[in-house]
């Protein structure tokens, strides 16, 4: 008898916690107080991740097949389709994985994200964000998030950053008990920066690009510092990659497969239908999903390979941090190996992600230097809420993965509660489109006109729903 | 052998008496008992660097013979690892260890005749990524250069690569916010007489220090164990001189009073505003549940009253988890410090449930975790 304990990252988001997991009949999470992001510590996600890492098998149209067959197979149809097949991945896995995918997609790959959209020199920026220390060090910092769900881990930085004499400004929805001073979003012209503030604000395949250039611009402007926190476990490294590959948005993919110019589209380690609607999906003739945990999309092939936990291979943080993962399976590289025709190496791979990187060896402790070069002028129009009531959907790690979590309510200041006349323990109706929803309601100092979730319902539009309710 | 017995011991395998943290004994006494049949397993830290290991269980005798050497900075615990395993095991353990095993047996939870308890003396840990700050800003040396490192009279002395051993009194670190984890600051059991044999470098003298550990046997099976050990060919131990018996004990004096002074500077009475301290101490709460899953006394599992009772959806100025795990630890908290180690906002909750433990198990004169009294609130009965 000897544990399994692997030593590895969260893929909860690109902050970069460490863990260890042990197998031990069921999975449990341990502690990794020596993980220089997170000294062990881990958000409610992080705790989640033995429901997360639901065992996954190989199928072909439902039918149980071994990795390498359905890998054949995903490879026939993929080159059947030549042309019309999308290859997509959000940064849920390693860098080496990443490098072999893009040599798939003959340096096509989706990141979901809108690079397009945006000047190129803001990329660097965009792509890496600042050592969680110079948070710390900030004498001002303005969170363009919520800090305890979206990146919890956040929290302590910022509290530390605080007990060092800092100032938070947020600019919100509803009030963070972390916060100095609260903003309106809609009053966020009010917002005064110095060349001593630091803004932390997130950037993922929903971001509005005109939201995301617009604090670039306000940042630039005033001489002030950014960071962009990102959602996959490995953003971060996908996005340093894929400066050079052609991507396209997931507006466009969307778009795409609507109009029937893609028709296969290949997933690595992401689940699409936490972004693309499943009306969508279901008009494509294959989807094809490679992954290391159970996903709720319904695949035409799915090619099982190890979890993440177990694999060998690169992630890049949110500092630029290079982290190595503690496992030894590389199967998710024979996978790709097989569906590109030829067999890919780690060791040589693994030389191009550090050379992509600038960096002669993997060391935690050591963030990379990154050429933060600025970017030039740049303006962005901010999109102010104008619905009379808006659903404000707080992305988090249980949303991105589509993981349950105890959070089906909304939360909604007392204002509304007593206008609408809403009986405790009761419920709230919420109409947006036509469709209408009945929820449970939390009293927060949210904002008036304002409804908060944590939770997808299934009636959003994007981060902002306009929407009805009463009693 | 017998209980009650104190003796002077080595390894008789010369590499691990090298590395051992005094003389290799406890490693080759859980090896021993591996061999022979004693137990089916053992727990030990796979050491990865000076500032990490991870605890595993073993049956590999390999393994543990590779496991020898004292971690300071490794603030393991390992009640609930080996908890709801029904496990024959042996595994080293400091005093907060112990305490939590011994609560997971009488919780059911773990079977004490099979669990051979080896007590380490503990004078206090270190939180890894503290320890790394501690030796930029205070020793100025790269935590990449540490080769080893050891206390020795109130100094913490880190010995580099070069050879050369850096020395700052702990007093100076802790006054400067570095040093022990602040439960282990007011720990006050240094020398764990509630394992089945209690082991450390205090009262070894003369030749011997850093080559031998001073032993106590506290109960059969830890005789037993010695005893395997000696048999085997795996420890050879001797007699204490009386110098060492003495100092051994004036030492642990020396340490339970330095405990108890740090118990009196950190639980400073709150006069007024009590509830608006505790509320204002857990505004940052995220609901992960880290606290719970840590914490070494906690036996329910899944269903829990601090869960069931409570709601993301409650909007209360406090929430009901933290109220009603307060109260049920009020006897059962070893002020272990797991739950401020793991807290992802950095809640001093040993701090927190310690207000609410110390006047409790003072008034109830009941020390959980030192010996097999019932919890108090075990025996509470409503409406008999
Ligand atoms: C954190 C810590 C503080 C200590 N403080 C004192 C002290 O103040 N005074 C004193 O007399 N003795 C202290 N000791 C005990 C002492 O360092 C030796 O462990 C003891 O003398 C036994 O020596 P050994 O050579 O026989 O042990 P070894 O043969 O080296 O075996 C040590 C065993 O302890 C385990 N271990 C190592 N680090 C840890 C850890 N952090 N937590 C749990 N298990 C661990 C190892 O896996 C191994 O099984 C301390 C030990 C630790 C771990
Ligand atoms: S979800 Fe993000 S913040 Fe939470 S534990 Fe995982 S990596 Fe850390
Ligand atoms: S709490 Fe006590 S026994 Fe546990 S590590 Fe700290 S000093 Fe040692
Ligand atoms: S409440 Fe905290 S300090 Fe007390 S026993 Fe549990 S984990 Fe240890
Ligand atoms: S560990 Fe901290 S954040 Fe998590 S539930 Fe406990 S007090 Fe809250």
């Amino acid at each position: 008898m000897s544990d399994n304990v692997y030593s590895t990252i969260c893929p909860g988001c690109n902050f970069g916690c460490g863990l260890y997991i042990r197998e031990n009949g069921a999975l449990e999470v341990d502690f990794r107080k020596s993980s220089p992001a997170n000294a062990g510590k881990l958000c409610r996600f992080g705790m989640s991740l033995p429901r997360l890492y639901a065992p996954v098998k190989s199928m072909i149209d439902g039918k149980e097949v071994t990795l390498e067959d359905a890998a054949k197979d995903a490879a026939k149809r993929i080159s059947a389709g030549k042309g019309s097949t999308a290859f997509l991945s959000f940064g849920n896995t390693t860098s080496e994985e990443l490098l072999a995918f893009q040599k798939i997609g003959e340096s096509f790959l989706c990141t979901g994200i809108n690079f397009e959209a945006l000047p190129k020199d803001t990329y660097r920026t965009l792509s890496v964000g600042l050592p969680y220390t110079e948070i710390e060090a900030a004498k001002h910092i303005v969170l363009f998030i919520d800090p305890y769900e979206q990146y919890p881990l956040i929290v302590r930085r910022l509290l530390s950053a605080k007990k060092k004499g800092a100032k938070i400004t947020a600019v919100w929805w509803k009030t963070l008990a972390i916060a100095d001073e609260m903003i309106k979003p809609n009053d966020v012209s009010k917002l005064a920066l110095t060349k001593d503030s630091l803004i932390i604000t997130d950037f993922h395949p929903l971001s509005d690009v005109e939201q995301v250039k617009s604090v670039l611009a306000l940042a630039k402007n005033a001489g002030a510092k950014v960071t962009f926190l990102k959602p996959f476990a490995n953003s971060t490294g996908a996005y340093l990659l894929a400066k050079d590959a052609k991507q396209k948005s997931l507006v466009q993919l969307i778009d795409d497969i609507n109009k029937g110019t893609i028709k296969t589209l290949f997933c690595l380690e992401s689940d699409p239908s936490t972004l693309i609607p499943s009306e969508t999906l279901s008009k494509l003739t294959n989807l094809i999903i490679q992954a290391g945990q159970a996903s709720s999309s319904k695949a035409n092939i799915v090619i099982a390979h190890e979890p993440l936990y177990k694999k060998k291979g690169t992630l890049i943080n949110n500092e630029g941090r290079a982290q190595a993962l503690g496992g030894a399976g590389t199967n998710g590289l024979d996978a790709l190996g097989i569906i590109a025709g030829a067999k890919f190496e780690f060791n040589a791979l693994h030389e191009s992600v550090k050379k992509a990187i600038g960096i002669s060896a993997v060391d935690e402790f050591t963030i990379p230097k990154y050429d933060r070069s600025a970017y030039g002028a740049i303006q962005g129009a901010v999109k102010l809420n104008e619905a009379k009531t808006a659903l404000v959907s707080v992305y988090n790690p249980f949303i991105w993965f589509n993981l349950a979590d105890d959070n089906d309510f909304v939360e909604l200041n007392l204002n509304t509660v007593r206008a609408l006349k809403l009986l405790k323990g009761g419920t709230l109706k919420i109409k947006s489109n036509g469709a209408s929803i009945e929820k449970k309601f939390k009293v927060a100092p949210v904002q008036d006109n304002v409804l908060i979730t944590s939770k997808k319902f299934g009636i959003e539009k994007g981060m902002l729903t306009p929407v009805e309710i009463s009693r | 052998m017998q209980k009650g017995e104190m003796y002077v011991g080595w390894s008789t395998k010369e590499d691990v008496r090298k590395r051992g943290g005094s003389g290799g004994l406890v490693t080759s006494m859980l090896a021993a008992a591996l061999e022979k049949k004693l137990v089916d397993a053992v727990v030990v830290l796979k050491k990865i660097n000076e500032f990490e290991a991870v605890p595993i269980i073993t049956s590999d005798v390999n393994e543990v013979l590779n496991s020898a050497g004292s971690l300071h900075s490794v603030p393991s615990h390992f009640a609930k690892l080996i908890a709801n395993r029904n496990l024959k095991v042996a595994l080293p353990a400091k005093g907060c260890d112990v305490r939590g095993i011994i609560e997971q047996g009488k919780r059911n939870a773990i079977n004490l005749d099979n669990t051979f308890i080896v007590g380490l003396n503990c004078g206090g840990s270190m939180h890894p990524v503290v320890t790394r700050e501690m030796l930029e800003v205070m020793y100025k040396i790269k935590p990449e250069d540490v080769h080893g490192e050891e206390i020795e009279k109130g100094k913490l002395i880190f010995e580099t690569k070069d050879g050369k051993e850096h020395a700052i009194t702990i007093d100076e670190l802790e006054e400067k916010g570095f040093g022990r984890r602040e439960s282990c600051r007011y720990c006050t059991i240094k020398v764990p007489n509630n394992s089945d044999i209690a082991c450390g470098n205090w009262g070894v003298t003369g030749d011997l220090v850093g080559k031998a550990t001073f032993v106590e046997i506290n109960s059969e099976k830890g005789a037993k164990l010695l005893q395997n050990a000696v048999d085997a060919g795996y420890v050879q131990v001797q007699k204490p001189d009386e110098k060492g018996v003495a100092m051994r004990a004036k030492i642990k004096g020396v340490m339970e009073d330095l405990g108890k002074k740090w118990k009196g500077k950190v639980f400073v009475p709150i006069e007024n505003g009590r509830l608006e301290y505790f509320r204002k101490e857990l505004e940052h709460c995220i609901d992960c549940g880290a606290c719970k899953t840590v914490c070494p006394t906690c036996s329910c599992g899944e269903v829990s009253k601090c869960t069931e009772y409570h709601s993301r959806g409650d909007a209360y100025k406090m929430s009901m988890y933290h109220l009603v795990r307060f109260l049920h630890l009020a006897d059962a908290c070893i002020g272990c410090g797991q739950c401020s180690d793991v807290c992802p906002v950095d809640i001093p909750l040993t701090r927190l449930y310690r207000r609410f433990a110390n006047p409790v198990q003072e008034q109830l004169k009941y020390e959980p975790g030192m010996d097999m009294r019932k919890p108090p609130y075990f025996e509470v009965k409503l409406n008999e």
